[in-house]
Formats: structure tokens, sequence, C-alpha cells
């Protein structure tokens, strides 16, 4: 255990290293209900997201790790904490400001992908510009499709393609408003494991090639393993924070949180 | 997000299309109504601008009020002619005699729907639009030109014999010409037939005298010059026109008469049909925010706004307000196109400039259409802005419950009380009758309103009651329609609501006519004391002549008459009934309800300046026994009357009754004909007196003989075929239910597509899943049934109550009321028949991996 842990140390503290830090979460808390039955899902999390790399975030189910990406992402208010995203404490924002924020900075992959099943392949992509109101840039739109490996699909309606293929649209329509920070929702868990390797793959090219910063909520080891980063929480508290690890090590680690409790 | 709208209505093409069919029926009726009534307006100016065409001026007697639409109620003497000549500027002249005459073919008088029969005697070819055919204009005594579609309908020709009925009984004229008025055969289903002037004043009782004078001005003088010098020259008793102005006062006079009437009694059907659509437009947009859910919150983490969320769900219904009200003006033509025809295949078509579609149409019809689809969606559009981003990423996530979720039951008792008040306050409140009708359909449509949303409470035990017995006979799948039902009572509830709306109109429709049946054909029932009551076809009245006619009949002991004429009460509006009565003649076949201790006695003093009220005209000019009064003629002649008793009658004698003598003294001649004549038989054979009654009518062929009980019977069925036409009328509004149970079915199967998968998957078969569909649908028709009878009696209850002492009793017509709840199990038995099959065709592999 110690050896496969070693490296978690390697990640600088919080605060060090601010300057490349798009999410810095500081005493981060959230409770449910009230009195006798109230459940702490976060307890004191600090946390910063860093440019360009991909954060996998992992923990057994009731850790907290979907509350911390909730809070991060602007979806949900802490009980206690701030949280502050490309320079802009979110949790200070009212309503209005927030949905701002979503629509500039923020993207986001569903674990069931929520495509609107009347529009087709392209009009998804191109879904978040027109919320804004903004036309797209045909060129950046073209690229875009091209790398997803969309280009002969999008006319398709959702229900034409495979799940593979829609969750690359919804990668797309993440992609598409370039935004600071990307929130994924265990992106390949309706996935088989072939086509979970190519959204994973598109994933990791997104954040090599063009330095996009990624935040990935998944239970799946095979999916942790191309972060660059991975976060480990347990009872509301991150346990771990570690640089890349292989699969086998990933494993062990969850193994041990699990048996832990 | 437009294009967001736009798409979500195409992909979903049956919900649109049912939600579209809610609003598209409503605007369809308000559209026909106004099409219908404009056209008629029109019809009715052309025809009057027509006649006015080579005529300058119009001299008529002066009527201080309008009695009837056919034509003045007083006459001119037959010396004002010469005066009228004698003034500078007039060119030529021509005295008009006009009458009311049914055609006699075989001793039959020729039916005409309704439309009138119009007599008028021959003028000079520049006053008239008569264009004869064949023949010429009618020279001689006993000859008569008729129009070209009555000559054609009846195969008449140049030299035939026919009848026409005139106050002198009926007189056998000889057809000299056929003739087109305006270029048309037929002027809306009337009969036309011209005179000479010696026989129309002979025959209508103008003898001395015209109805009217028709001027032509010289060259260069001008018709409002003319008008003048000849009102300079005349007496004040006439009233002197340019014909321009008597056209365009004639068609105001038809305008705000009895097409306003037909107007205001059509639109409402219209605003029925338009409120239930407004429930099915709620329910509709309700179900589909909560199956999109999902949606919605991924759109609001992509960034977008409560605002733009907000409005993609009011795009869509915009999108769908607008589309359905086009279509529902379409429609609305096409209701009038077919009145049209049908006007036309029975002969009663007016000249139109074809269909008038005025832009106050379209303006009303989208406002309605549009503002009821937006106004219906808007609490599930607020709602949709509820729906948390977050919920996009959890599973099973609901949607917030809003605050007027939260105090639905008290927001319902608010609007039920405000409901009643307006209910209540327009029936005894002070205003017009336009402004207290508008108040008591506000107070209507509140409580419409608040009903259905607390009906939500009664919807789970009311479905364990109507489905105990489907339980019963089809074990599961019963149990299973029953749960369904139940499952979200918000929803069945507003399903039920828009059939329970048009159930409820409906129901007191027969609850009300049912007391107006019982009282007011029993208020006669116990009155009448004679055998037999005649009357003329067309509710016009018999010639004078035809009592002594009855009264001298072999068997008959003696006959009496009601004549009945509008009057004025100095010093108030509205006008009154004059109505004369023989009081010896009159008491032995009638038997008064005397109030404030009247008997018998006072008909011994109904004499002279004496008259009788009738409770409710006592009530409404509070004139009470010893009171004293002036009242004026159509003629505008005024007299002063004493009240020396009075009575109940909600039926016949409602107004001031007063002795024949003193009623043909002080009414014009042209409304001394009786409306109705009564007879008792000395003995014996009632069918033996009816026909020698029917013998001595021969020369009358209008009058119609009926026994007591016939006539009782005439009366029920008047009321049930109008009943029938308000039914036909608020059919539409049920069928609209219908589409709004479709509707929610299909969108509740959808929901459940899964659930409905496992069904089959565990050995359902299709029958059974068709059962379920359809018994649930059963079920919410049903509470919907419920509802609007419980609610239709209600209104029904609150109404007669106020109109209790104008003689209307509060009955209940039970059998009925289970007719009508039959009626909402074959409404949810038709609704259920496209879902069912939906049902039914889920791929059970499909429905288990459906997401």
């Amino acid at each position: 255990m110690t050896e496969i842990t070693a490296n978690c140390t390697l990640t600088p503290p919080p605060g060090t290293d601010a300057e490349n830090a798009v999410v810095m979460a500081r005493e981060l808390s959230k409770r449910y209900g009230e009195g006798d039955t109230a459940v702490d899902a976060l307890r004191g999390v600090d946390v910063d997201i860093m440019r360009g790399k991909l954060t996998a975030v992992m923990g057994p189910s009731g850790s907290g790790k979907s509350t911390m990406m909730h809070i991060l992402a602007g979806l949900d208010r802490p009980t206690g904490g701030t949280v502050t995203v490309d320079g802009i404490e979110i949790t200070a924002l009212k309503e209005r400001a927030l949905t701002m924020l979503r629509r500039e900075k923020i993207g986001f992959i569903f674990q069931t992908f929520n495509l609107l099943p009347m529009l087709s392949a392209a009009e998804n992509v191109e879904l978040p510009l027109a919320i804004a109101g903004r036309r797209a840039e045909g060129e950046w739109l073209r690229s875009l499709i091209d790398d997803v490996g969309l280009s002969d699909r999008t006319t398709h309606r959702p229900a034409e393609l495979s799940g593979g293929q829609q969750q690359r649209v919804a990668i797309a329509r993440a992609l598409v408003t370039k935004p600071a920070v990307l929130f994924a929702d265990e992106p390949t868990g309706n996935l088989d494991s072939k086509t979970g390797e190519e959204v994973l793959g598109l994933l990791r090219r997104s954040v090599s090639d063009y330095g996009q910063t990624i935040v990935m909520v998944t239970h799946d080891a095979h999916a942790a393993a191309i972060a660059d980063r991975i976060v480990f929480l347990k009872d509301g508290e991150i346990v771990f924070d570690c640089g890349s690890m292989a699969r086998d090590d990933i494993y062990d680690v969850i193994k041990s949180l699990e048996s832990s409790r | 997000m437009t294009r967001l709208a736009w798409r979500s209505m195409w992909s979903h093409k049956l919900r649109t299309i049912l939600t579209m069919f809610a609003i598209l029926l409503g605007v369809a009726m308000i559209t026909g109504t106004f099409v219908i009534t404009d056209q008629m307006d029109q019809g009715f100016k052309t025809i009057f601008d027509k006649s006015a065409q080579g005529t300058d001026v119009v001299i008529t007697a002066k009527s201080a009020f309008t009695a009837n639409y056919y034509g003045p109620s007083g006459t001119l003497p037959a010396s004002l002619l010469d005066l009228v000549k004698a003034v500078p500027g007039v060119g030529e002249v021509a005295p008009v005699v006009y009458g009311s005459g049914a055609v006699v073919i075989n001793g039959k008088p020729v039916a005409t729907g309704g439309a009138p029969t119009l007599v008028y005697s021959v003028t000079p070819q520049r006053f008239s639009q008569i264009q004869y055919i064949s023949g010429a204009m009618p020279a001689q005594s006993g000859a008569v030109a008729i129009n070209a579609k009555l000559a054609g309908d009846k195969h008449l020709k140049l030299g035939d014999t026919i009848g026409l009925t005139t106050e002198q009984g009926l007189q056998n004229v000889t057809i000299v010409g056929v003739f087109n008025w305006a270029d048309s055969a037929s002027v809306g289903g009337a009969t036309i037939v011209q005179t000479t002037l010696g026989d129309a004043q002979r025959w209508y009782n103008q003898v001395g005298r015209y109805t009217s004078i028709s001027v032509a001005a010289t060259p260069g003088v001008s018709a409002d010059a003319l008008a003048a010098r000849i009102k300079a020259a005349l007496p004040t008793d006439v009233t002197v026109k340019t014909a321009q102005q008597s056209a365009a006062d004639s068609s105001k006079q038809v305008s705000q008469g009895f097409i306003k009437v037909l107007k205001l009694v059509l639109l409402p059907f219209g605003g029925v049909a338009v409120l239930v659509g407004a429930f099915i437009i709620f329910n509709a947009f309700s179900i589909t925010v909560a199956q999109r859910l999902r949606e919605f919150a991924m759109l609001r983490s992509l960034g977008a706004s409560r605002r733009q969320v907000l409005l993609s769900v009011l795009g869509e219904a915009l999108a769908l307000g607008v589309v359905a009200s086009l279509l529902g003006i379409g429609a609305g033509i096409g209701i009038a196109k077919g009145i049209n025809s049908l006007f036309k295949a029975v002969g009663a078509d007016i000249p139109t400039s074809g269909i008038v579609l005025a832009s106050r149409t379209t303006i009303v019809a989208l406002s309605v259409g549009i503002g009821v689809a937006l106004v219906s969606s808007l609490a599930p559009a607020l709602r949709a802005t509820r729906v948390p981003p977050v919920a996009a990423l959890q599973e099973g996530a609901a949607l917030p419950a809003t605050i007027i979720g939260r105090y639905s039951r008290w927001i319902a008792a608010g609007v039920a009380a405000l409901g009643i008040a307006s209910l209540v306050y327009g029936m005894i409140g002070p205003g017009t009758t336009t402004v207290r009708l508008s108040e008591m359909g506000l107070g209507v449509v509140l409580l419409f309103v608040a009903v259905a949303m607390v009906a939500k409470y009664v919807v789970r035990p009311l479905a364990r009651a109507i489905g105990w017995p489907m339980a019963w006979v089809a074990g599961t799948s019963g149990r299973l329609a029953r749960d369904n039902a139940g499952r979200n009572p918000s929803r069945t509830a507003a399903t039920a609501a828009a059939l329970m709306v048009g159930l409820a109109v409906v129901v007191f429709v027969a609850v009300f006519a049912q007391g107006f049946k019982s009282s007011f054909v029993g208020a006669i029932d116990r009155s009448l004391n004679a055998q037999f009551v005649i009357t003329a076809q067309n509710q016009v009245p018999i010639p004078a002549a035809a009592l002594a006619a009855v009264r001298f009949a072999p068997g008959v002991s003696d006959a009496s008459s009601i004549t009945v004429a509008p009057a004025k009460i100095s010093g108030r509006s509205g006008t009154a009934s004059a109505i004369g009565i023989d009081p010896t003649a009159f008491a032995q076949m009638w038997r008064f309800h005397w109030l404030k201790g009247g008997s018998d006695a006072l008909l011994g003093r109904l004499a002279g300046t004496n008259v009788l009220v009738e409770e409710q005209a006592a009530i409404k000019y509070g004139l009470s026994p010893g009171a004293t009064f002036t009242m004026m003629a159509s003629t505008g002649q005024t007299a002063k009357f004493t009240v020396i008793g009075e009575y109940r009658d909600p039926t016949l004698l409602t107004g001031f009754v007063m002795a024949q003598p003193t009623y043909d003294s002080f009414l014009p001649m042209s409304q001394h004909d009786p409306t109705l004549i009564i007879a008792k038989a000395i003995q014996g054979d009632t069918a033996q007196v009816k026909a020698s009654i029917i013998g001595a009518l021969k020369a009358f062929p209008t009058a119609e003989v009926r026994t007591k009980s016939e006539y009782s019977d005439y009366l029920k069925k008047s009321i049930n075929q109008f009943l029938l036409m308000l039914y036909a009328l608020l059919a539409v509004s049920v069928v609209i239910s219908i589409f709004g149970i479709v509707n929610t079915l299909v969108l509740s199967i959808y929901e459940r597509t899964r659930e409905i998968g496992m069904l089959r998957a565990i050995g359902t078969t299709r029958r059974q899943l068709r059962r379920i569909v359809r018994y649930e649908s059963v079920i919410t028709s049903i509470i919907g049934g419920v509802l609007g009878i419980v609610l239709g009696v209600f209104f029904a209850w609150i109404v007669t109550t106020r109109l209790g002492a104008q003689g209307i009793t509060f009955a209940v017509p039970f059998g009925q009321l289970v007719i009508f709840l039959v009626l909402a199990a074959v409404v949810g038995v038709l609704a259920a028949v496209v879902p069912a099959r939906r049902a039914a065709r889920i791929d059970i592999l499909a429905a288990i991996h459906y997401e």
C-alpha cells in the first residue's frame, strides 16, 4: 500500500500553484438534512483543479464524489466553504450569474448522454451556442465534429446513433464552447468496454492536444487510468491525492478504501 | 430556442395534433358565429339598400319604439298624399300598403321555415326592385304577382288560382305575374305576393290608409332637402326620412335585434369549448414538462437561463396557438359555408356578397386561441423553470413543489369564494344584462377552476369506488386500471376536469329546462279551463276575424282571445306587454292565480283605464294595486292607467291585462290580431268539436287547433327541440374533452413504457393491456361525469332559486342524469381506442431496454 500511494504525496498541497488552478475549493462542506438525521456529504474539502490536466475523482458510493463535482460545477451550493472557477467565486453568485458562468466557463458530459432526441447530431453539438445566442464558427465546428469522428453522422438523430456515438456527440457539445473546465460524470458508465475506450481516448486527446481541463467522476479504474491525477474521497474527505496511476494500483486503493469502512 | 420549440412540436405529432384540436374547435365555433352573423348583417343590409334604390324620401307613421322588424306599426291617412304632392321638388309619389299573408295551396299554407310571408301593393317601376319574368303587374282586384322561387317550388304558372290569408279571411287570387326581386328569385326564403293597392287596403285593414309613401325628387333636388321640405309640410305624427337613412335604420334594427341575440346565444358555446380546451392544454403541458424534466435540467446545465426555459415552453404554446387558431378560423369559415349550403338546400338562402371574414373576427379568434394557449401553459412553463440543473445528473429526479402546489387548497378555496361572489353579484347586483351575464360567466369559470384544483383530492376515493366493479369483473386488469387512475391524482383530475366543464353545462341546461317545463307548462295546465287552444303558424298573430269564426263553430260554447302588443311604461326602459282580453268571456275559461287578496270579482271592474298586473311586472315597475301610471304604445300614444289587481302567470299573461275595448282604442290596428284563441266546448266528443273548429277556420289556414293536452305537448316539444340544439352545440365541448383524455392516456403510456414491457414480459396479454387502458379511461371520464353532474345541478339550483319568484322550479331529471353518466363512460371507451392500441403494440424487449 505504501508503495502504491507513494506518488500521492507528489501532488502539491492546495494553494501552492494558484496561478494554474482553474477551480479552487476551500473548506467545502455539504450537509443534507437537519438534527439527528443530518448527513455530512462533504467535510471540509480543499482542492485545486489544475489547468490542462485530466483529474479523476474516485471513491466508494456515498463518499461524496458526486456532491463535490456538483458543487465545483455550480450545480449545487455548499453548506460551507467557497469555490472559485476561473477566478470567479461562484459560491457567492446569484442564480442568473451562475447561469452565465455555466454558459461560458463550464462544460458537462453525462453518464446517460442527455441528447435532445428531436435535434440532429450537429444541432445537439451547437446547442450550447444556440442557448447563448451565438453562432458557431463553421471551421471550429467542423474540426470538432471531425475530431470526435462524426463527420458522416451530422444529420442523424440520437436514436439513429450507437451509445458510443451519442457520447461522442455529447463530448463535442461540451467542447464547443471551449469551456474553462469540463465535468464528466461517469462518461463510460453506460458504454461497453470498446466504445468506452474510444470515448476515453477522445477525452485524453482533448487534454493532451488542446490543453482542455477535465474533471471526471468515475468508479471505473480503467477510466481513471488515463487521468493525470486521481483524487480519492471517502466519507466526505479527500483521503488520497495522487498523480497518474496504473489500473491495478487504482484497484488496490479502491479495495483498501472499501474494506476499511 | 425557437427552433427547439418547433422541433419539440414536430417530434410529438400526435400530442401536438390533439392539443391543437383543443384550441381549434373552440376558435372555429367563435369564428363561425361571427362569420354567419356578419353575413346575415350584410345580407339584410343589401336587401334594405336595394329596396331604397329609386326612392328619395320615405314617409311612415311615427313609431315611438320598434314593435317588429317587418314594418311600421302605425299607418298613414290617405289624405297625406295630396299634401306630399304639393311640396315643391316632389316628382313621382307612390303610396304602399304592406301586409303579412301566407300563400295557401290546396288548403295548406306554404311553409317558409320561419321566413316572413310578405304582401306588398304595387308601386310604379322606379320605386320597386321587382322585375317581371313572365306576366305583368297586377292591375285588377283579385290579381297577384308572386316571386319566382315560390312559383318554381310549387309549380305555379300564370292563370293559376291560389289562396292568400288576409285579415278578411282567405282570398282566392289569380296569378298574373312572376317576378325576381333585385335579380334574386328568393329573399331569405320569404314568400312575396304583390296585389293591387285597393286589394291590399281592403284585405289588410287599411281602407283609406297607407303603410308608407315613397317619394322621388325632381331632378336637381337632393333627397335631404326634399325630406326637410316634406317634413315641414306634414303633421308631426309622421316620420319623414331619406330612403338611404331609412334603409340604414332598418339594417341597424335587425343587426341590433335578432342578429345580436343570435350572437349572444352562440358565442357562449364557443366560450365553453375554449374553456375545455384550456384545461386540456394545461394538462398536456403539465405532463410534458414533467416528462421533459431531464431535458430542461440538461439545458440549464448547458447554461440556459430560467427565462430561456420559460420561453421555450411558452414558444411551443405560442406556435401551437397560432397554428391552431389559423386552422380554427379556416374551420369556422367551413362551418359557415356548410350552414349556407344547408340554408340554400331548404330554400332559405339570403342574398350575400359571399363569406365575410371581418378583421374583428380574425383578431378575436387569434387572440382567444393564442391567449388560451399561452395562459394555460404558463403554470407548467413556470414549473419547468424550477427544474434545477443538477436534475440532469440524478436518476428519478422529481419536479420541485411550487408555492401554488403547496397552498393549492387555500388558493382553490379563495378562487371558489371569488367565483361564488361573482356569480351571486351577477345575479343580484346592478348593471345591464350583458354586464351581469359576464359577471355570472366569470363566476362559473372561477368555480370550474377551483373544482379542478381540488378535484385531485377526490380522485383516489372516486377511482376506488368506480373501479371496484371493474376489479370485481376483470380481476387484476381492473385493479391495475384503478390504481393507474389514482396514481397521479392531479393529472387524472385535470383530465377529468375538461369533461366536467362540458358536462356541467349540459346538466345545467337539462335541469333548468326540466324546471322550465314543469313550471311553465304546468302553469298553463292549471290556469286553462278550456279544451282548445288556437295559435297561428310561425308565432304570427291570427287574423282577428278568426275569433268570431271559432265562437260560432258548432259545439263551441264560447271562445276568447289574448291580444298582445309591446308598450313602454313612462320613465322606464325596456318594453312591457299590454294584453287585451274580454273580461266576461275570458273569466269562464281561465283561472287567475290572484295575489294580494284579489278575486274574480276584479274582472267585473276590468274596464276603461283599469288594468291588472302580473307579479313580475308589478315587481319590476313597482306598481301595486291602487297605483296609477302612464303607458305608451308603439305609435307614441300615451294613456293613464290604474292598477286594480295583481296575479301570477309566468307563461302567457306576462304584463298588464286590460279590457279588449281599452286595448283596441289604445293600440294601433296593426296590433289588434290575437296571438292565441281559447275555446270551450258545450259538451261531448272533443275530437268532433275540434274537427268542427278546424272546419270553421277554413278561411284562416294558418290557424292551428290543438286540444289542451296537445297544446302542452306542443310546448314541451318546442322546448325539447331547443334543448336538442343546445346539446348539439355542447357536444363540441364534449368531443374536445375526448381529445384531452386521449392525450393524457397516450402521454401516460409513453411514461410507463418500461412498466408495460415488464407486464407483457411476465405474461400480460395484449387484450388485458388494452382493457387496463380502457378501464383507466372510463374511470377518468366517469370522474369527470360525476364532477360535472354535481356542478351542473349546483349551478341550476342557484339559478332557479334566484328565479324561483318568476315561477321556475328546481326539478332534477334523474333519468337524464343517469344517461349523462353513461355518456361519460362512452366518452371514456371512445377515448381509449387509440391509446389502448398503442399500449398493446409496445415491443417487450425495446420497452425493457428503454431508457
